[in-house]
């Protein structure tokens, strides 16, 4: 069945940036120019005048393929900053620049175009109050109208630069009349609410709506954002060594990852060498969270379906896993390692030992797991077909990490767009073209094992010197900094003042991609399927809402 | 000495029928409604009480009107079967009388010319209970003609839409299609009769041939099936119930309904007793059949009204087949098993007469209050109407047959019926009463599910539709309604006052008395209790049925025996037994729950949904999303047609509406009606010369063949 | 499938001991840092300065540790200089202070205690931590710890989180909608008074500012064998063994 998918996969292409540079000034001239990026950008373009963002954006997606990266909103003293990022597969990022006077309130909107930037409008217009031209659902996104009013934007730079965010307020107005966007028409239909408090264990807070006429739910809409905690307006106007602490906690199952996203992006702005023995840590632990995640995620799995010995032993392995980690690192989620520059600490080659033999352990048990998995039909049944995104669909939400490789894409940013020491690695990145549940759980399992290969070769590359580089003084600047988290890219973009104070911080993350893939793609199912597809797309509402 | 009572009351009725025909057309303002109240609710009276002195006495009145030399004589008999139909209708005719001030003081006010309503309704209450005591044919089938039309004119009185009429007139066409094949039936059953009543049919019956014993029952059960609404000839009844006002629809479903079971009963089962094992399986294979179609139907509706009328058919095909396997029961010599089955039958039509006219009722005060009936906009009603809503909810208990309202005794009756078909000898045969008694069962199942989704969709839950809040119930009685859900409770716990009283009837036609054993005075022991070997007797009592020997009335179960001596097994069962244990339940329940030792105090909360600040109306489950899975598992039956299944969106992916309408062509018009329909539309073409396209003359037409054929006969 | 059975069955009882016995496998609990003796105030002003949640305090030559507002970024454990030393236990449940001495729920709780987990925004580790309770290696339910899945049925209401201002309503809904007596215990550092994002207009800062907190669990996360002392703690099979310091939150 692998081999018969593999079939149908398209082979991945490197995107030269030199073409891509060739093509859009060709076609858009004078509209724009394009430079060399740097700080983590691989190629710039500048928009000379608004109007042509739209095309440019669907020449980048749709012609020349880059996949989406998202949307960075600054606002600087006098003007607006909008960077849509593009990845060219192979060879880096893409940044297409807008910048309009701070007085303007609306800009031209891309979604129709890319149906990826969606979501980023949205949140842009909900906290930051830019509009975007001809964005149909514009409101009641990350501020819900419950409890909102209009005109709240809680990003925009405060009037008084002395206040700081734990003395901005903002009125709040709880509304009766709020009323859900429902769009199945049938006759007889309607919305089951479930969450935000779930009504089945331990979840996290989300809020959903499946419209439907009974039995089967012909639309599921996600309701976000019930945790947002301002990451990004908190780490204004703070030191990058409290930030990296935000950065590191906002979404714990995939720290290390985001950690390092930032530390990476500190690093690119002050111009630190990252020590070769570190960069092989971080790769080392950067893995070992992925296979702990994955543990998680086909614990989860197995749980929806109900497979309660199944469940329990996944558990067990990543119980396993949290605890090499613990012993390992001091810290069962990896807190408290990365640093710009480098790691906190040092480990000696027992630790390595200890650690190589938990993983070897886990990986027997995923192997064990996964074929007595294969061979369990009812569980495969409830798997298969269930919660479909075809190739092309996937591609059209730019659904990124082990979800959207489960559809056919080959976005990984390890491969695509290496970082950090991955480079001269080797590795497997699963494909599948199924798009199913079964297919995703086949990539978790193999990305799994992937891991741990890294993880070996990692030890083995372990090279004795320093751990970090020091960084005692900062520069004026911004960069991009990257990773791919267990659920799949994570972006971090950071603005510094010269005294290493935070200006502008964006986290942008692979859930919050997803997300809005999961309901775009997910229509029409039968109502008991729900939570395997939830499971199986295994998406963080904390990633998601920061 | 009761006959002059008898006669009295029938005669008084008939002139209190004209009275009122004459009140309610030459009055104005106020006074047609006040005519219409008074008289219709004493000739109600009138006919209750004829039939219950009838019943009381078991004494059948009969009276020769006038013999026309050469026609025959026209005749009246109140025997118990009429007694009985007529006890039934008088019962639901009362508070269908007096309801009509309720729907006109709120709604309808100005909308009905209550005088021209008055001459109709008045006029078809005398023809139903011509039809009743009838006791020749001609007077009975002129009878029906004339409440056949009757019928038709109530179905348009409103006339508000276009599918009115012509549900109207599809009733119509099916009605005189019934009365014609009843006609036929009838005279080829009389085929050289010396008079036509009913006594010298019934000896010509003896002399009918096989064949022609399959053909007058064919003929008589689904001419008359046609007004009980049975597979396939019910596809009027949905429509026409649905187009019918609210205070007429009552009175079709606890009046004229029934007429179709007399019908059946009359022609069926008393005037041809000599029928085969056949013919009773067809019955009851239509009847289960009917039974299964109408729930599921009426499962799957969201229209109050429509939901109702399938249910009648439901309950329709669970009358028949109980009479269905009383015919078999018959036929093959189980005369005890037969008079159980019929008892069956009769206890719940009358039942179903109840509690029917109460739900319709009740569904046109919400009519009334919200101005809509459909379930999917309606929720919360309990909070809108608190009294309503209770005897509402006595009305759905009743009809899902949850003890200890009347329902359940019937149904429990009609299954326990088919359940004794071990006692018959043909493996084919048993085998039919078993799938047929699954598909009761199965029915049974559906009919609770059917109506919690009604009462709790409409009643329960919190308001959904944008309706507006009709005028309250102040100053409006509720007597027609809680008189009725009362009625519902008595039928329910006394049913070994009413066996009795039905079995009065039953005995003449089954050839044995179902109430010696179902309501054997099992607690004496005495000798009139054959049936149960004395040594099991004994052993039940000392299981600890004699404690309640002294206390209780002995009279509480209605017990089922089955097995012999060696396998002494007994199926019994009590309601008024079981509701007494209920409220005592309940009343401690309630005693410990308030006065209870430790002080407890409770606080109410809003529903818990999740966390949401608040569930709104969008949020919950609608009547169709409740019915939905039955429609899932029954689509070989629903077979919907997707007609339109429509995505839009705007800017290429933001999803604005999705919307897939789903058309489904009812079971029966689908394999039935439809391919008909389509002949008939061709032979209409070829008969065009004839068609005026008015009414009156297709009436004139019928009436004109009734006539020559009578002539023709009368002739040979 | 049947075989899922006896795979189970295979593995026979994984389970830790705990509370009978004390778990101490590799890994169980990150520890906690705790009060140091350092050679001089000085030092010890250098140990406090170093910490980023200001969770310890100086006292004359002492290191005090707050453990409540520990965030658990390792500062005080490695790669600093003014190291504190660290336990390796997880038993920290604590009272909250100014609230008096935690009135423990009836016995009656004491094998049939029903949980609702409610999450405020937390960052995910805590909530999984929570979730790990219920994998075979620490099975609360062999102790008579439940989940449950609605308010209605909880006797003890479990939060995590700060409290972030979309959650705000819904986590107070829960509170009503539990039936008396209750309890509530607040789940790592976040929970108890905010963590690392602090009271902000997206942040209550803390379950303490909207609801009446029983009992703390500190730690960033706290793993599930303190999360299971703190579920013990409230029914009194097991006492709050540390005393959060007066002051609360850092506001
Ligand atoms: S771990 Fe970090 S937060 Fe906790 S006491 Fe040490 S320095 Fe402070």
């Amino acid at each position: 069945m692998t081999a018969m998918g593999s079939s149908q996969l398209t082979p991945l292409q490197r995107i030269e940036l030199e073409a891509v540079a060739a093509a859009v000034q060709a076609q858009f001239g004078s509209g724009i120019s394009v430079e060399r990026g740097s700080r983590g950008v691989a190629l710039a373009i500048r928009l000379n005048e608004a109007n042509v963002l739209a095309a440019l954006s669907k020449a980048l997606f749709w012609d020349i393929g880059c996949s989406f990266g998202g949307l960075i909103v600054e606002e600087l003293s006098d003007r607006w900053r909008l960077s849509y990022l593009f990845l060219a597969s192979g060879s880096g990022w893409i940044e297409v620049v807008l910048e309009v006077p701070a007085a303007v309130q609306a800009v031209p909107s891309i979604s129709a175009e890319v149906h990826a930037a969606d979501w980023f409008e949205r949140e842009t217009e909900d906290l930051f109050g830019l509009r975007f031209e001809g964005h149909p659902r514009l409101g009641d996104f990350i501020l819900h109208d419950q409890i909102w009013p209009e005109g709240v934007a809680p990003h925009r730079k405060p009037q008084r630069r002395s206040v700081n965010v734990h003395q901005m307020h903002f009125r709040r107005r709880p509304n009766p009349d709020w009323r859900p966007l429902l769009v199945v028409q049938d006759p007889g239909s309607f919305a089951m609410p479930v969450g935000p408090v779930y009504e089945g264990g331990i979840g996290e807070s989300l809020h959903f709506m499946l419209e439907t006429v009974g039995e089967d739910v012909l639309r599921a809409v996600p309701r976000l954002f019930y945790k947002f905690r301002a990451v990004e307006k908190i780490a204004e106007g703070q030191q990058v060594s409290d930030v990296l602490l935000l950065a590191e906690r906002f979404a714990a199952t995939s720290s290390f990852a985001h950690s390092l996203a930032f530390s990476l992006a500190v690093e690119r702005i002050c111009a630190l060498e990252v020590p070769k023995r570190a960069a092989n840590l971080r790769v080392l632990l950067a893995e070992l969270e992925r296979l702990r995640h994955h543990a998680g995620a086909i614990t989860g799995i197995c749980e929806s379906t109900a497979l309660a010995v199944a469940a329990s032993q996944a558990a067990i392995i990543e119980e396993r896993l949290l605890r090499a980690s613990c012993e390992f690192a001091g810290h069962r989620y990896l807190f408290g390692l990365n640093t710009p520059g480098g790691l906190r600490r040092d480990f000696v080659s027992r630790d390595f030992e200890n650690l190589t033999g938990a993983v070897d352990r886990a990986v027997e048990d995923l192997h064990v797991l996964e074929d007595r998995l294969h061979f369990t039909s009812s569980f495969l049944d409830r798997l298969e077909d269930v919660g479909v995104v075809d190739p092309s669909k996937a591609r059209d939400l730019n659904l990124v990490g082990p979800v959207g490789r489960a559809s056919g894409r080959g976005h990984d940013l390890r491969r695509e767009c290496p970082y950090g020491g991955y480079d001269g690695y080797t590795f497997e990145t699963p494909r599948e073209a199924e798009g199913d549940g079964y297919a995703r759980l086949r990539v978790l399992f193999q990305e799994g094992y992937a891991s741990a290969g890294l993880i070996h070769q990692a030890v083995e590359r372990m090279e004795p010197g320093p751990v970090a580089a020091p960084c005692d003084s900062f520069v004026a600047g911004a960069a991009l900094g990257w990773a791919e988290a267990p659920i799949g890219s994570a972006l971090h973009w950071i603005r510094l003042d010269g005294s290493g104070v935070v200006e502008r911080y964006r986290a942008i993350t692979a859930s919050f991609n997803n997300w809005l893939g999961f309901h775009a793609a997910v229509e029409d199912f039968a109502f008991q399927d729900f939570p395997i597809i939830l499971a199986t797309f295994g998406l963080s509402a904390t990633e998601c809402d920061r | 000495m009761i006959d002059p009572w008898i006669g009295g009351a029938l005669a008084l009725f008939f002139i209190l029928c004209a009275c009122g025909v004459v009140l309610t057309a030459a009055t104005r303002g106020v006074y047609p409604l006040r005519a219409l109240l008074v008289f219709s609710s004493a000739c109600s009276v009138l006919m209750m009480f004829a039939s219950a002195a009838a019943l009381a006495s078991g004494h059948s009145f009969a009276i020769d009107l006038w013999s026309l030399e050469g026609w025959g004589r026209f005749s009246i008999r109140l025997d118990m079967l009429s007694a009985i139909f007529l006890f039934a209708a008088g019962l639901v005719y009362l508070p269908a009388s007096l309801f009509v001030r309720n729907l006109v003081e709120v709604r309808f006010r100005g909308r009905y010319p209550m005088r021209r309503y008055g001459v109709l309704h008045f006029a078809l209450m005398a023809s139903v209970v011509l039809i009743l005591v009838a006791n020749d044919a001609p007077l009975f089938l002129i009878s029906w003609e004339c409440m056949s039309v009757l019928c038709y004119f109530l179905v348009n009185y409103e006339q508000s839409a276009r599918t009115d009429i012509r549900a109207g007139y599809i009733m119509l066409v099916m009605s005189e299609a019934g009365f014609l094949a009843a006609l036929v039936a009838f005279l080829i059953l009389g085929r050289g009769t010396p008079d036509w009543s009913f006594s010298s049919l019934a000896g010509m019956a003896q002399h009918l041939s096989g064949s022609a014993v399959w053909g007058v029952f064919l003929l008589g059960f689904l001419g008359f099936g046609v007004k009980a609404g049975l597979v396939p000839v019910n596809f009027w009844l949905p429509r026409s119930y649905t187009a019918a006002p609210a205070v007429f629809v009552p009175v079709f479903a606890g009046v004229t309904l029934n007429l179709g079971f007399y019908g059946i009963l009359r022609l069926d089962a008393q005037l041809m007793s000599n029928h085969s094992v056949g013919t009773g399986l067809f019955a009851l294979v239509t009847g289960s059949i009917t039974a299964l179609v109408g729930i599921l139907y009426a499962t799957t509706e969201n229209d109050l009204k429509k939901m109702l009328a399938h249910s009648s058919i439901e309950n329709a095909g669970i009358i028949v087949a109980a009479v269905g396997a009383s015919l078999v029961f018959h036929a093959s010599g189980h005369a005890v098993a037969a008079a159980i089955a019929l008892t069956a039958a009769l206890y719940h039509m009358v039942n179903h007469s109840v509690y029917k006219t109460l739900l319709f009722q009740g569904v046109g005060e919400v009519e009334a209050a919200t101005g809509t009936r459909e379930m999917d906009r309606l929720g919360g009603l309990a909070r809108l109407l608190p009294g309503l809503s209770v005897v509402f909810l006595v009305g759905c208990l009743s009809i899902s047959a949850i003890p200890p309202f009347n329902g359940f005794v019937s149904e429990w009756l009609t299954l326990q019926c088919l359940l004794r078909s071990a006692v018959l000898l043909s493996s084919a045969v048993k085998v039919l009463f078993a799938l047929c008694g699954a598909c009761l069962a199965l029915t049974a199942a559906l009919a609770v599910t059917c109506f919690v989704k009604v009462y709790a969709m409409s009643f329960l839950g919190i308001r959904r539709g944008d309706w507006r809040h009709g005028p309250g119930q102040a100053g409006r009685t509720q007597f027609p309604l809680a008189y009725l859900a009362v009625a519902c409770l008595l039928l329910g716990i006394l049913p070994t006052y009413v066996i009795p009283v039905l079995n009065r009837a039953v005995e003449p036609l089954a050839g044995a008395s179902a109430a010696a054993s179902l309501v054997p005075p099992f607690f004496s022991a005495t000798p009139e209790n054959q049936q149960l070997p004395p040594a099991f007797v004994d052993d039940f009592h000392n299981l600890g049925a004699q404690t309640g020997r002294h206390v209780l009335p002995g009279r509480g179960l209605v017990v089922l025996v089955r097995g012999s001596e060696k396998n002494p097994v007994v199926f019994a069962m009590s309601t008024s037994y079981s509701f007494v244990a209920l409220a005592i339940f309940l009343l401690v329940t309630w005693f410990v729950a308030t006065r209870g030792s430790r002080q407890r105090s409770v606080t109410r909360h809003e529903l818990w949904a999740g966390g949401i600040p608040r569930l709104l109306p969008e949020m919950t489950y609608t009547a169709t999303g409740f019915s939905n899975p039955v429609r899932v598992v029954f689509q070989a039956i629903f077979r919907p047609n997707i007609v339109e299944d429509s995505r839009e969106t705007v800017a290429v992916h933001f999803r604005t509406a999705i919307l897939r309408r789903r058309d489904e062509t009812h079971f029966v018009d689908r394999l039935l009606f439809h391919p008909v329909g389509e002949a008939v539309g061709w032979l209409a073409r070829l008969l065009a010369g004839m068609h005026h396209g008015r009414l009156n003359a297709y009436v004139a037409y019928t009436l004109a063949f009734l006539l020559i054929i009578l002539v023709l006969f009368r002739l040979s | 499938m049947s075989f899922w059975f006896w795979h189970g069955l295979k593995k026979g009882v994984r389970s830790t001991h705990y509370p009978r016995e004390f778990e101490s496998a590799a890994g169980v609990s990150p520890g906690r840092p705790v009060a140091t003796e350092f050679d001089s105030a000085a030092e010890a002003v250098v140990a406090a300065a170093n910490c980023p949640a200001d969770a310890i305090v100086a006292r004359g030559s002492a290191a005090e540790v707050k453990l409540e507002r520990c965030i658990y970024c390792q500062h005080c454990h490695y790669g600093n200089s003014h190291l504190l030393e660290w336990h390796s236990d997880y038993e920290w449940t604590m009272a909250v202070p100014g609230r008096g001495k935690y009135q423990p729920l009836p016995t009656a709780y004491h094998r049939s205690l029903h949980v609702i987990v409610v999450d405020a925004g937390d960052c995910g580790a805590c909530l999984h931590e929570v979730k790990q309770l219920n994998n075979p290696l620490y099975n609360m339910h062999r102790l008579g710890i439940f989940l449950t899945a609605t308010p209605r049925a909880a006797d003890v209401l479990l939060v995590v989180g700060p409290v972030s201002e979309n959650m705000r309503v819904p986590l107070l809904k829960t509170y009503e909608a539990m039936p008396a007596p209750k309890r509530i215990l607040a789940v790592g550092a976040c929970a108890i008074n905010g963590g690392v994002f602090g009271r902000t207009f997206m942040s209550a800062g803390g379950v303490a500012s909207v609801l009446p907190v029983d009992l703390l669990v500190p730690g960033d996360p706290p793993p599930p064998l303190a999360i299971l002392h703190g579920l013990l703690a409230v029914t009194g099979r097991k006492s709050p063994v540390l005393q959060a310091a007066s002051s609360e939150g850092n506001s």
